[in-house]
C-alpha cells in the first residue's frame, strides 16, 4: 500500500529536499505541503494523509502543537518529526519512542521511518507537549469537515459534560475530548475554575450575581447565560478580580 | 623584532619609552622626599637637602632605566626569578658605581662646602652600604609592583580571550544543521547555489575560528555579516529582508571581530524566524563627532521574552568593546513597542593597515 504523505516545514529548501527524497522511495506519494502548523492541520483534514513529516520548530504553531491537534482527527495520521537541532524535543521523542529524523535527513532513514510509521497515542502526545515550552495557542475541535482551530484568546469557558467538554468561544460552541483538569493545568492563570464543571477565561469575567435561592452565578462578556459558581469561589472571585 | 608573545609575557615595562622615564622620575622624587623627611637634622636646610638627594637618585634612576632598556632583550629570555635577581644585581652595581663617584666628588677639594663634611664622612663604607640597602629595597618594591600589575593585566586579557572563544564556540547548532540541510537540498536542485553556500559557510566559520586577529576593519566585519545573511537568505527566502543603511560609516574603522554577525543572528533567530510572514531587520550606521553608532532593529512578537542566548551575546559584545575602547564604548539593548533595538557606540579609530587589511 502506498503512503500518502504530507510535508510540513517552514523552510522551502527543506520541503524541496524531502519531496525529492520521497520521489526516490517506492510507495511514497506526496499529497501536500505546508509551511506552518495551521496550514498543516488544514491540509491534514482535507487530504487525509496517513503520514505527516512534521518540522518541530516553526513560526506560529510549532510541530509539537500541530501533532497534538492532528490527534483529534477521525483518523489521525502517523507523525514523523523532523528537526535540525532541538535537544529537548529529541529527548522527548526518544523517551516516548516516537519517530523522528534529524536534518539533513538520509534517504535510508526516511524510508525506514516510513516503513515503521505509527500513530501517536494520546499519552505519547501529552508527554511530548511537555517538551514544547509555550502552551497551546489553539484548541482543536473535530468538525463535520475536519478540524476547527479555536484561538485560546477567543475561548469564554470550558464546561465539563458527561463524556465531552464543551468549549464556548467567540464563534459558537464545540465539543472536545480534553478533561477540565488537564485544561486547567495547561492554561494556568488565564483561566479560573469557578465550579466543579466550569473553567472560565479570566479576561471575559464581568460580574457575580446571586439569585433568590442563594445560588451564585458569574456573567461573562458576550455570553447571554450566566454560569453557576460555587459558594467558595464566589468570594474568591470577588476578591481577586474585584467584580 | 622579537616575538610579541615573549614581550607580553615579560613583566617589566619597556624603559626605553619616555613614559617609563617619567615614571622613574616620579619614583625617584618620592624616594628623595621620604629620605629627606626622614633625616633627623637637615645638613643644609630642607630644600637644599632635597635637591641634592634628588640629583643623586636621579643619576641612579635614569642610569638604571637606561641599563634595563639596554639589557631588556636579554632579560626577557630569563625565567622570572632569575631575571629579577639579575635586575637587582645590575641596580646594586650601578648604585655602588654612582655612590663611589659621588663620594669621591664630595670629598675632593673641588667642592669645598661645610655641609659636605656631614654628608660624606671620612669612611666610605657606611655611606655605600646605606645607599646600597635603600636602593635594593626600593628596587625590589618597584619590581614587585610591576610584576603584580602585569599579572593583573594579563589575567584580564586572558579572561577576555576566553570569552571571545566561548562566543565563537557558540554558533548556534540550530543554524549549522539547518544550513547543512539547505545545502543538501540545493545540491540536487541548484548545484551552483549549493557551491556558493558551502563557500560562504566556510568563510563564516573561518571568521569565527580565527583568533590571530581579534580586531578587523568595519568593511571586513560587514562582509562577514553579509556572508551570514546570504546563507540565511537561502533558507528563509522572502521571509528575511535586511536593510543596510551603513554607507556613511568609515570602512577603515577598527572594530573587534564578531561584532555585527552575532547581532544579526539574534535578530533573525528571535525576530524573523518566529514570524510566519518574516520581517525586516534594519542595520543603520552613522559617524558623528568621532563616534560610530550602529543600530540593529528587528520586529518582535507579542509573546516573546528575552532569551538567554541573546543576553549572552550582548554581554560579550559589551565586554569586548569596553576592553578595546574603555569608557567611551556603549551598548544598549531593549524592546520598544514592537521592535527590539540594539545600539552600539564607540570611537572611530582608523585601522593602521587601512582598507587593504
Amino acid at each position: 500500500m502506498n503512503h500518502r504523505i504530507l510535508i510540513v516545514d517552514d523552510e522551502m529548501p527543506a520541503r524541496e529536499r524531502l519531496r525529492s527524497l520521497l520521489s526516490e522511495i517506492e510507495g511514497a506519494d506526496v499529497v501536500g505541503e505546508a509551511a506552518n502548523g495551521e496550514e498543516a492541520l488544514r491540509q491534514a483534514a482535507e487530504r487525509a494523509p496517513d503520514v505527516v513529516l512534521l518540522d518541530v520548530r516553526m513560526p506560529g504553531m510549532d510541530g509539537l502543537e500541530a501533532a497534538r491537534h492532528m490527534n483529534v482527527l477521525e483518523e489521525p495520521p502517523a507523525v514523523i518529526f523532523t528537526t535540525a537541532y532541538d535537544e529537548y524535543a529529541v529527548n522527548a521523542f526518544e523517551a516516548q519512542a516516537v519517530g523522528y529524523l534529524l536534518k539533513p535527513i538520509r534517504k535510508e532513514k526516511l524510508a525506514a521511518a516510513l516503513a515503521q510509521a505509527s500513530r501517536l497515542t494520546r499519552p505519547q502526545i501529552q508527554k511530548l507537549s511537555a517538551a514544547s515550552p509555550p502552551r497551546r495557542t489553539h484548541i482543536a475541535a473535530k468538525h463535520r469537515d475536519g478540524l476547527r482551530l479555536i484561538p485560546i484568546e477567543e475561548v469564554r469557558y470550558f464546561l465539563a459534560e458527561q463524556k465531552y467538554t464543551t468549549v464556548r468561544h467567540l464563534k459558537g460552541e464545540d465539543l472536545i475530548e480534553d478533561s477540565l483538569r488537564a485544561l486547567e493545568e495547561e492554561l494556568g492563570s488565564a483561566f479560573v475554575r469557578v465550579h466543579r464543571n466550569a473553567l472560565v477565561s479570566v479576561r471575559y469575567l464581568e460580574r457575580i450575581e446571586r439569585n433568590a435561592d442563594g445560588q451564585y452565578y458569574v456573567r461573562l462578556q458576550g455570553c447571554a447565560d450566566p454560569l453557576q459558581v460555587s459558594r467558595r469561589m464566589a468570594g474568591e472571585l470577588r476578591e481577586r478580580f474585584r467584580i | 623584532m622579537s616575538a610579541p608573545d615573549t614581550d607580553k609575557a615579560f613583566y617589566l615595562p619597556d624603559f626605553c619609552t619616555s613614559r617609563a622615564a617619567l615614571g622613574i622620575v616620579v619614583i625617584v622624587e618620592l624616594t628623595a622626599l621620604i629620605l629627606t623627611l626622614a633625616r633627623d637634622a637637615p645638613a643644609m636646610g630642607f630644600w637644599t637637602d632635597l635637591s641634592r638627594t634628588s640629583l643623586f637618585l636621579l643619576w641612579i634612576g635614569l642610569a638604571g632605566a637606561g641599563l634595563l632598556c639596554w639589557t631588556r632583550e636579554r632579560l626577557k629570555r630569563l625565567p622570572v626569578g632569575l631575571g629579577s635577581a639579575t635586575v637587582l644585581t645590575l641596580i646594586a652595581l650601578l648604585i655602588l658605581v654612582v655612590s663611589t663617584c659621588a663620594y669621591l666628588l664630595g670629598r675632593s677639594s673641588l667642592v669645598n662646602d661645610a655641609g659636605m663634611a656631614v654628608l660624606f664622612p671620612p669612611q666610605a663604607s657606611p655611606f655605600l652600604l646605606r645607599n646600597l640597602v635603600i636602593g635594593l629595597v626600593v628596587t625590589a618594591l618597584a619590581l614587585r609592583y610591576f610584576y603584580v600589575t602585569h599579572e593583573w593585566r594579563r589575567n584580564i586579557e586572558m579572561q577576555a580571550t576566553a570569552r571571545v572563544h566561548a562566543l565563537q564556540a557558540r554558533i548556534r547548532p540550530h543554524f549549522l544543521f539547518n544550513s547543512m540541510n539547505t545545502i543538501a537540498s540545493l545540491t540536487r536542485t541548484q548545484p551552483a547555489l549549493a557551491e556558493q553556500a558551502v563557500q560562504d559557510l566556510a568563510d563564516l566559520f573561518r571568521a569565527n575560528l580565527s583568533d590571530k586577529r581579534n580586531t578587523l576593519t568595519l568593511a571586513e566585519e560587514c562582509e562577514v555579516a553579509r556572508i551570514y545573511q546570504r546563507i540565511e537568505q537561502l533558507r528563509l527566502g522572502p521571509r528575511l529582508h535586511i536593510e543596510w543603511r551603513i554607507d556613511s560609516l568609515p570602512r577603515t574603522a577598527l572594530v573587534p571581530g564578531l561584532l555585527l554577525q552575532p547581532l544579526l543572528e539574534n535578530a533573525i533567530y528571535h525576530g524573523i524566524e518566529p514570524q510566519p510572514e518574516g520581517g525586516t531587520v534594519t542595520v543603520t550606521g552613522e559617524l558623528a563627532a568621532g563616534l560610530i553608532t550602529i543600530v540593529v532593529r528587528n520586529p518582535v512578537g507579542e509573546r516573546q521574552n528575552e532569551r538567554e542566548g541573546n543576553r549572552l551575546a550582548l554581554a560579550n559584545i559589551r565586554e569586548r568593546l569596553t576592553l578595546m575602547y574603555g569608557e567611551q564604548a556603549l551598548v544598549k539593548a531593549g524592546r520598544f513597542d514592537s521592535e527590539y533595538i540594539v545600539t552600539l557606540r564607540f570611537p572611530f579609530i582608523e585601522s593602521s593597515s587601512g582598507a587593504a587589511a
